[in-house]
């Protein structure tokens, strides 16, 4: 029983010697409860561990439920209530409405470019943190790491106003030798930039457990094979920290493609998501009817990212298992 | 449908109901028969100077004569919005007591209908006309005071004085260095105008208006709110921007070397107002309104507006010393001429469409 | 020189904290920085500010509440993703996701509108439940990443010496997977405390959290008390994220076993 540890129970015929603990009695009494539970029904249990998340999520269907409902109806902007008919109409000039369709180019083009910066960036991250035998330099690292996210997303993105504003540090710095100032701000590389910095922690976290699961063994059995450096870690480590990668494009795709907070502080208004389209319309034109077109419209296309990056994962990504 | 609803609108700034005689103190009768105080009120309001000097004139003497505690929620005006009409959509209390909020954004809660009537102010009957929103039943919303869209400019940017022109928006030399206001905003008249069409035909025939957005999109302007326009002058990052007078007298405030003026061309002018929604406590109501009856007050409006440098509609307002013959403090006919003023009704319906067309320019 | 890179990246992501810390030292009244002249003055005003201490506790409740939601309903989810074959495995997947493909204005909208159905609104342990939902996906990793790496010999060993099958979840697979748990709760932890979207909507004036007053009055101007008050709470967290450092170790994220 050394599993379970503790005192032997009493055996057959012979009165205890040692009191048999609380801890079992509660042990047992919910394994009698579990031995309730018929065979037949051994799928079911699967079932009964995913419903507490299935329900939580379904606390937003409610919410899709409802906006797909407003999609279908049009705003009427004498009475500003949404019409009682059913129609197509938003959705139909949406997609007549170049605004809609450059920031939905801009938004997709972001959504790459960010994930594969932030996977380039996250790799040399998460390879030190995991690789290097500093405890110090590991702990200098992973606090590093976590402090960003305790100041969120709008005062770094207000940090960054101040670096790089027309008399902000890297201005002042250029001016020293004569250059300068320059407009660094309110541009599509700005908001790529900002969106790589804040989502930069997010692909760290997801790849690096993937990274410290390879043994460092294979590395060196790689390299005693012949293997470059360069090769190893091509051929070896990333094909094997797949799982990782996936993940964290998963999570750096998702958020840009529906970000809206650094379009907007570092944007200049000009460089708007579609968030912030759905932002405009449900709080500056009040047109729910339109708005919640266009969250749906962009929760589709989330999820379609996602569904082809898992596809292309293949199963056993995410701890999520196939046949076993 | 001859007359433009705009020189209608132009007398009625100014019209009769000057001082009508001293404020309209209660009867001690009525007095006695007030419902329950509430413990505390919700204002929404803008933060930074606006919230402060709301709460220099207004609240804290409010305050001081009822017992009433006021809390201020400085949720964005347009974020509020969905959250007062789900409120009252699904019966429940809404989140705040009173809302300060601009007229043309309250318009659409009133075409709504989910704002208290508030014909039955005290006050009302000694303020300026302009304190009545045009076209729209009853008095859903009382506005308070009126602002200027003025064009707002570094003088060190204007050697030989100040611009004459809202074309100066268009000179090369300030490009990427223009700021206007993110859904476009307080410059359709205008844009109007210098793209050569008439004031009259909004929103009727508004290409002339987008023609001129279109060539100013050229120049790259910076697109922001309030807040936006007072760092943006404080940090240097631009030199023309068509925004409030307040935002600018702020940065003048805080030591920034900034100008205003109204160009030739004119400019627009709109109002803001307080309104309250529906569904709260019948007690809460009473106090409600008697804060926003305070509001229209000459004695707080004195003050509240000092603080922001914007004329009011009380009776025998004195303008700050900074602001005596300012083109953005209009006191008289003669300074009401240039300016322009869309009637909030006309403003709430077309909305939408300016700001899809604003956007469809400015994104592309 | 991973390292070097990686020290590099370190330095980008901790740049606008420090900045926005180092400008609400000014003496001056505007936000810059190198920061003009030196003075505490702005934290003064902050840390008499009662209402900056009822926010950060709200805050704090709905953190906890987030935490306390997402831990049994993530930690579930996670085994039971990796221990069983499901046939909509992708569709499943998908849904989970949904927190993430859904904008959070419409994820804030649709929870404001049930919300106000159930008359939730007004109370601040809501605001915790939302957060939860919209950030699931990061527990449900978290555990994931530990659980995949729990090897199954272990659960048939216990099985093997007569463990029944509660037994062995509760004394074998739990304890195995503990890491990713704490690493998932710390997470979910963090963004609650962050969160300021959805809260924005969920909130009153009565009820408001540290992030929402943060960001209404940061959309004022931005002024060296507001630094202030992000590099106090970026110093309360920062001294959070140690003290968990030294009782538990932050290399559990590391750590898959």
């Amino acid at each position: 029983m050394a599993i379970l540890g503790g005192r032997p129970a009493a055996r057959a015929g012979r009165p205890p010697t040692t009191a048999y603990r609380l801890s079992w009695r509660i042990l047992d009494a919910l394994e009698a409860v579990a031995a309730r539970w018929p065979a037949r029904a051994e799928g079911a249990v699967k079932w009964l561990l995913l419903g507490p998340a299935l329900a939580v999520v379904g606390l937003l269907v409610f919410g899709l439920v409802v906006m797909a409902d407003a999609s279908l109806r049009v705003m009427d902007f004498r009475t500003y209530q949404l019409g009682e008919d059913y129609s197509t109409a938003n959705y139909v000039r949406l997609f007549g409405w170049g605004a809609f369709h450059a920031t939905l180019w801009r938004s997709l083009l972001a959504t790459l470019l960010v994930t594969l910066f932030c996977l380039l960036l996250a790799f040399p991250y998460a390879y030190a943190l995991t690789r290097t035998a500093s405890a110090r330099l590991r702990r200098v690292l992973l606090v590093g790491l976590f402090l960003p996210f305790f100041v969120g997303q709008v005062v770094r993105a207000y940090g960054w106003l101040v670096i790089l504003g027309q008399q902000g540090l890297v201005n002042q710095a250029l001016g020293l030798v004569g250059l300068g100032p320059y407009r660094l701000l309110f541009s599509y590389p700005a908001v790529l930039f900002g969106l790589v910095q804040y989502m930069l922690p997010f692909a760290v976290l997801m790849l690096a457990p993937a990274l410290a699961a390879i043994p460092e063994e294979i590395e060196r059995a790689a390299a005693s094979c012949g293997a470059s450096r360069g090769r190893t870690l091509l051929r070896v480590v990333v094909p094997m920290a797949r799982p990782g990668l996936i993940a964290a494009a998963l999570v750096v795709a998702t958020l840009t493609l529906t970000d809206f907070a650094m379009p907007a502080i570092l944007g200049g208004g000009t460089n708007d998501f579609l968030a912030n389209l759905v932002h405009d319309q449900f709080f500056r034109t009040s047109n729910a009817g339109l708005g919640s077109a266009i969250a749906l419209v962009l929760t589709l296309l989330g999820t379609t990212v996602a569904g082809l990056l898992l596809a292309a994962a293949g199963v056993g990504a995410l701890g999520v298992r196939g046949a076993r | 449908m001859s007359e433009p609803s705009f020189s209608t609108s132009r007398r009625r700034l100014l019209g009769g109901a000057t001082a009508l005689g001293a404020g309209l103190a209660m009867p001690a009768i009525l007095r006695a028969q007030e419902p329950a105080k509430p413990a505390e009120l919700i204002v929404r309001a803008w933060g930074g100077v606006w919230v402060d000097s709301l709460k220099k004139g207004v609240s804290d003497p409010f305050t001081a004569k009822t017992g009433i505690a006021i809390r201020h929620d400085l949720t964005e005006d347009n974020e509020i919005k969905p959250r007062i009409w789900a409120a009252v959509a699904q019966g429940r209390v809404p989140p705040i007591h009173v809302n300060w909020d601009t007229t043309a954004n309250a318009t659409s809660s009133a075409l709504r209908g989910v704002c208290e009537d508030l014909s039955d102010l005290p006050n009302l009957a000694t303020v300026l006309p302009l304190a009545k929103p045009i076209g729209l039943t009853g008095v859903p919303i009382v506005n308070l005071y009126s602002y200027v869209y003025v064009l707002a400019y570094r003088p060190e940017a204007f050697p030989g004085g100040p611009p004459t022109s809202w074309n100066v928006l268009l000179e090369p030399r300030f490009k990427g260095r223009i700021a206007l206001y993110n859904d476009g905003i307080g410059f359709h008249p205008v844009a109007q105008v210098l793209g050569g069409g008439k004031i009259a035909d909004i929103p009727g025939n508004m290409e002339p208006c987008w023609a001129f957005i279109r060539k100013l999109k050229e120049q790259k302007p910076l697109l922001g709110e309030d807040p936006d326009f007072t760092n943006w002058f404080q940090k240097g990052e631009i030199d023309v921007a068509c925004t409030i007078s307040s935002n600018a007298r702020e940065a003048k405030a805080k030591g920034v070397n900034v100008a205003w003026t109204v160009p030739k061309e004119g400019a627009k002018v709109d109002t803001d107002g307080m309104w309250i929604p529906k569904g709260l406590p019948a007690n809460e109501l009473y106090w409600a309104k008697r804060y926003i009856d305070f509001a229209l007050s000459t004695e707080a409006q004195q003050v509240w507006l000092d603080g922001l440098g914007l004329p009011g509609v009380a009776p025998g307002l004195k303008p700050p010393a900074d602001l005596v013959g300012d083109p953005s403090y209009p006191t008289s006919e003669k300074d009401y001429e240039r300016l322009i003023l869309i009637p909030p009704k006309i403003q709430a319906e077309h909305t939408a469409e300016w700001f899809a067309r604003f956007k469809e320019i400015m994104q592309s | 020189m991973a390292g070097g890179v990686a020290l590099a990246l370190l330095l980008l992501l901790a740049a606008p904290s420090l900045v926005v810390a180092g400008a609400s030292l000014t003496a001056g009244s505007i936000v810059q920085f190198p920061p003009e002249g030196l003075s505490l003055r702005w934290y003064g005003r902050v840390l008499e500010a009662r209402e900056v201490r009822d926010a950060l506790l709200r805050s704090l409740e709905v953190a906890t509440v987030c935490t306390a939601l997402a831990v049994p309903s993530g930690t579930l989810a996670a085994i039971a993703l990796a221990r069983w074959r499901f046939r909509a495995a992708l569709a499943i997947q998908l849904y989970l996701l949904l927190p993430f493909t859904v904008p959070l204005i419409g994820s804030g909208i649709g929870l404001m509108l049930l919300f106000g159905e159930l008359g939730l609104l007004g109370r601040v342990w809501p605001v915790g439940i939302a957060c939860c939902v919209i950030n699931l996906p990061f527990m449900i990793w978290a555990v994931a990443a530990s659980v995949n790496a729990l090897d199954p010999e272990l659960e048939r060993a216990a099985a093997s010496c007569g463990a029944g099958p509660v037994q062995t979840f509760l004394l074998v697979t739990l304890p195995a997977v503990a890491p990713g748990i704490l690493a998932g709760a710390l997470v979910m932890f963090v963004l609650a405390l962050n969160e300021f979207l959805v809260s924005l909507l969920l909130v009153d004036a009565r009820t408001v959290t540290l992030p929402v007053q943060i960001y209404t009055q940061i959309r004022g101007v931005i002024t060296p008390d507001l630094a202030a008050v992000s590099t106090v709470y970026v110093l309360v967290a920062a001294a959070a994220v140690l003290l968990l450092d030294r009782l538990v170790g932050l290399e559990i994220f590391l750590r898959s076993r």
